[in-house]
């Protein structure tokens, strides 16, 4: 194991350096697709070396400690933050990581820090598996689909300068970052890789160096530093008790007095990191960055490693105060959102909203804390990393072929781009009809809030209700516009046939994935999450899949219906395409429709958006002063518990 | 195996009852009107002739997506009576309406496409409804299916006045009367033509009616969980319910979709979610 995650640390981060001074494509994109490679197989070697079973500990090879390196890292970043801040004319940023390291060196240098135990450095369990198996296939599949999106996005944006070969460093470096973090159970550890996720999003989402981009940039890091300073915080709270600094002892049940400040701190900085209100904007900045950076953000790191802190300390906060306000941020972000997404037209942003929505279900489901809640966050962090890694490379390439991110943009795309439909389509009902993903979360999240008494329980309930109705209406626009189909010209058909061979290679897999995943929904939760969600909580055994198999089989094959049914139609062999009810205007199956005073005209349907009842901006703000207030009651609850 | 059968029962009576309800509508309808209005089993010849004729595709995805609505309409209500846990069948019922919306917007024609935008907002305004009464339903009787809420002693609507409101309220969606029918309209001279089957015809149509019935079955089933106490008076309750809905659809005029999106989730808010408040605050 512990030579496993070793490599799994290390290799990226070799190849990261590597790749940074490799300016020939060619070597570059020979060197990625092979690293790719290995990454994938060592995490799936890791996983049967694993084998499946309770939660292990242990050090670095050959009981090497990190000793001063943790340090010296942090150090590192943080010089390399105020460098580039000062550069930049920033100064919040550095403020915030002076005030981080200035708490590491004091706990370093006035001895406060206890030794860590070179045998428990890291902790691997069952949702460190899940976590692996995501960061380790999913974030390869996206490197390779950046070597295609990548080509494209310079072709079309001649003004931003090539740095690909730090564009690919990154993303390698960033998966190590991810591959510690989900290992870590030494919290000072844990928080260098958090800092390494942090830097390297700040860094991708600023590539193309517009003013614009710079400013998104610095909003990710200043608000990921306030989660570090909680963090950081909560890691010189926990040095002076005994064990503190060990995750899994600290996570080991229901906490009280310092410890649950420190875990109300270390919650803070899971919220910042998932992107939940009133941290949600920087999530949507990040959206002006090149696809392959979303999806990657998105799917299988940084946000995912907000909600797997959460997770973890699920178990801690649980019927604590500081457990109920984590919830609440998380549902109303969930709902707030959700409206939000009603109003929107741009896709990149909807899929941000609805990220930040299945993220705070996550939260939600981890302030609560019970197995079955936990069961099911696990869950959406499984199924929404394929679906949604599948629907950001998918717009990647819609993006780079159509020139637009709107979806008002993608009429009758099913006859323009028939296989990318289909990938879509695989994404979206991965997303938001599949057993998993959201409905069963949302399922399992009513039952539980059920049992909660009071008001508490009557508003879950009441938020639930109203937000999952929302993301109907958000996925069911997008479908209506993705199904409709109409004659295409030549040029138009062929439009698909420029789609490299690298984008093909890494969306279908993940398509397969989701469909897979489905179709082993119940070995899963048998196997897997259920007894991690048991042994989270050392509840006793129990099933969690209790859905109802007639159900069960319904809903998977809604999943591969819609997919599946646009498939038939692509190839349906007698193609009519009646002509449309006009009112008795002339009318042709291209869509084409007649005018009164001669003419003709291309018909261009608009959906309908929320906006005709609400502000979104209104909307938005009016969510993150929510969740502010939330989540200084959290704080002051952890203040109040000391 | 008596589970198979509650199933089997709901897939092959629903459409009757749907039907018929259908044609008595048609005639009270006529009668409000000083018309005498066609014979009772008129829906049935409707949809027997729509069968027989052909069918126009505008987009050949529409078959499949509009088979999968009636499907999966009959299979909501066969997964209630068969025991699924309720909160699960409101999702499946929200996906079976969804993919008439699928089936009406992937025609991408004028009309179609309002209608199938409109059913979406009624949609999005019927289902937070649906889902805060299941919850309701199961916090009071503390249990999670059709059959258990039926044995439970507890007396559901008495516990639940605001739900009761509020359910008058959306079955007015979803049984497609004015003023909430915005998706839809019998009469093809208004501002919608025929809404979201305006470019349907033949069988596709056949297939719409035939998921409605299932529909109007399915919300008789959910009045029956209301008075839990007899079926009889649930289904009794229902069609007090619909009458009342037959003369305000006769007497209002369509509402704008903002309209009738802002006042059904005020309602649920006010009335459910106020039902609900007291469940939780009052305890059990």
């Amino acid at each position: 194991m512990s030579s496993l995650i070793s490599f799994l640390i290390a290799f990226p981060l070799l190849i990261g350096t590597l790749l940074l001074f490799t300016w020939w494509p060619k070597v570059r994109n020979l060197i990625v697709v092979a690293s790719c490679v290995a990454v994938a197989a060592v995490s799936i070697a890791t996983v049967i070396q694993f084998g499946n079973g309770n939660g292990v500990f242990f050090g670095l090879p050959g009981g090497v400690e990190p000793g001063a390196a943790l340090i010296v890292s942090e150090i590192a970043m943080t010089a390399f933050v105020v460098a580039i801040s000062i550069y930049n004319r920033r100064f919040f940023a550095p403020v915030l990581a002076l005030i981080q390291l200035g708490i590491a060196l004091y706990l370093e240098l006035a001895g406060k820090l206890p030794e860590a135990d070179p045998q428990r450095l890291f902790w691997f369990d069952r949702l460190s598996m899940v976590m692996v198996l995501v960061v380790g296939i999913i974030g390869p599949l996206i490197c390779i689909n950046a070597i295609g999106y990548m080509r494209d996005y310079h072709r079309s944006s001649p003004m931003v300068k090539g740095r690909r070969n730090v564009f690919f460093s990154l993303l390698f470096i960033f998966l190590a970052g991810m591959f510690g973090l989900v290992a870590s159970n030494y919290l000072p550890m844990m928080l260098v890789f958090w800092e390494v996720t942090t830097l390297c999003s700040f860094l991708l989402i600023g590539y193309s160096r517009t003013d614009e981009t710079i400013g998104y940039a610095f909003r990710a890091l200043n608000m990921n530093l306030i989660g570090g300073v909680g963090f950081s915080v909560a890691i010189a709270l926990l040095a002076e008790q005994p064990n503190g600094l060990d995750l899994a002892m600290l996570t080991s049940g229901p906490v009280s007095g310092v410890l649950l400040l420190a875990v109300a701190l270390l919650a803070l900085a899971g919220i910042t990191k998932s992107a939940q209100m009133p941290f949600s904007s920087w999530l949507l900045g990040a959206m002006y960055a090149p696809s392959p950076t979303s999806a990657l953000l998105h799917s299988s790191t940084m946000v995912k490693a907000g909600v797997f802190l959460l997770l973890r300390l699920s178990p801690a906060m649980a019927g604590s105060s500081v457990g109920y306000l984590v919830a609440f941020v998380g549902l109303l972000t969930f709902l707030f959102v959700s409206l939000v997404a009603g109003t929107e037209e741009n896709l990149k942003k909807v899929l941000a909203y609805s990220t930040i929505g299945s993220l705070g279900l996550i939260g939600g489901c981890a302030g609560i804390g019970t197995p079955e809640l936990v069961w099911a966050g696990v869950m959406i962090i499984i199924f929404h990393a394929m679906a949604k890694g599948l629907l950001f490379l998918t717009v990647g390439t819609l993006e780079n072929r159509l020139y637009t991110k709107n979806i008002e943009n993608f009429d009758a795309l099913l006859s323009l781009m028939p296989r990318v439909s289909v990938l879509m389509l695989v994404g979206i009902a991965g997303m938001f009809i599949a057993p998993f993903g959201i409905v069963i979360a949302k399922w399992a999240a009513i039952r539980a809030f059920l049992a909660v008494p009071g008001i508490a329980g009557a508003a879950l309930v009441t938020i639930m209700a109203f937000g999952s109705s929302l993301t109907i209406f958000y996925w069911g626009k997008l479908l209506i516009k993705i199904m409709s189909a109409r004659r295409q010209s030549d040029y138009e058909r062929s439009i698909e046939r420029r789609i490299s061979w690298y984008e093909w290679l890494s969306e279908a897999p993940l398509a397969i994935g989701v469909i897979a995943a489905t179709l082993l929904i119940g070995p899963l939760s048998d196997n897997v999450v259920g007894p991690w969600a048991t042994a989270a909580f050392s509840a006793a055994p129990r099933t969690f899949l209790t859905m109802d198999p007639a159900a069960l089989l319904i809903m998977m094959a809604a999943v591969v219906f819609l997919p599946a049914v646009a498939y038939w139609s692509w190839r349906h062999p007698n193609y009519d395409h009646a002509d449309f009810y006009a009112s008795g205007r002339s009318t042709n199956n291209a869509h084409v429709m007649g005018m009164a005073l001669g003419g003709i005209h291309r018909v261009s349907l608009r959906g309908y958006y929320l906006s005709g009842v609400l502000d979104g901006t209104l909307v938005f703000n009016a969510g993150t002063l929510a969740c502010a207030a939330t989540l200084l009651a959290m704080v002051t609850a952890g203040v109040v518990a000391r | 195996m008596t589970l198979a059968f509650y199933a089997l029962l709901f897939v092959i009576v629903a459409p009757v009852f749907g039907g018929l309800l259908a044609g008595a509508d048609r005639i009270v309808t006529a009668r409000m009107q000083s018309r005498v209005g066609p014979p009772l089993l008129q829906p049935f010849y409707d949809v027997g002739k729509l069968f027989q004729k052909q069918s126009r595709l505008l987009n050949p995805i529409q078959e499949p997506l509009l088979l999968g609505h009636v499907v999966m309409m009959a299979a909501t209500g066969a997964m209630m009576v068969s025991g699924t846990d309720l909160i699960l069948v409101t999702f499946v019922f929200a996906l079976a309406s969804l993919l008439l919306v699928l089936a009406a917007g992937s025609a991408y024609s004028p009309y179609s496409f309002a209608g199938a935008e409109r059913e979406l907002i009624v949609l999005l305004a019927s289902e937070p409804f649906f889902i805060l009464m299941m919850a309701a339903i199961c916090k009071v009787t503390d249990a999670s299916t059709f059959g258990a809420v039926l044995a439970s002693p507890t007396w559901v609507a008495f516990q639940l006045p605001g739900i009761l409101i509020a359910f008058l309220m959306v079955a007015t969606i979803k049984l497609r009367k004015s003023p909430f029918d915005i998706s839809t309209s019998h009469h093809a001279h208004q501002e919608l033509v025929s809404g979201l089957t305006s470019d349907m015809s033949g069988r596709l149509l056949a297939y719409v009616e035939l998921a409605h019935w299932y529909e109007s079955a399915l919300l008789c089933g959910f009045a029956v969980l209301l008075f839990n106490w007899s079926i009889p008076l649930g289904i009794g309750a229902f069609l007090v319910a619909y009458a009342a809905e037959v003369l305000v659809d006769n007497v209002t005029s369509r509402a704008k979709w903002q309209l009738v999106l802002r006042s059904t989730w005020v309602a649920t808010l006010l009335f459910a979610g106020g039902n609900v408040l007291a469940l939780f605050v009052v305890g059990r």
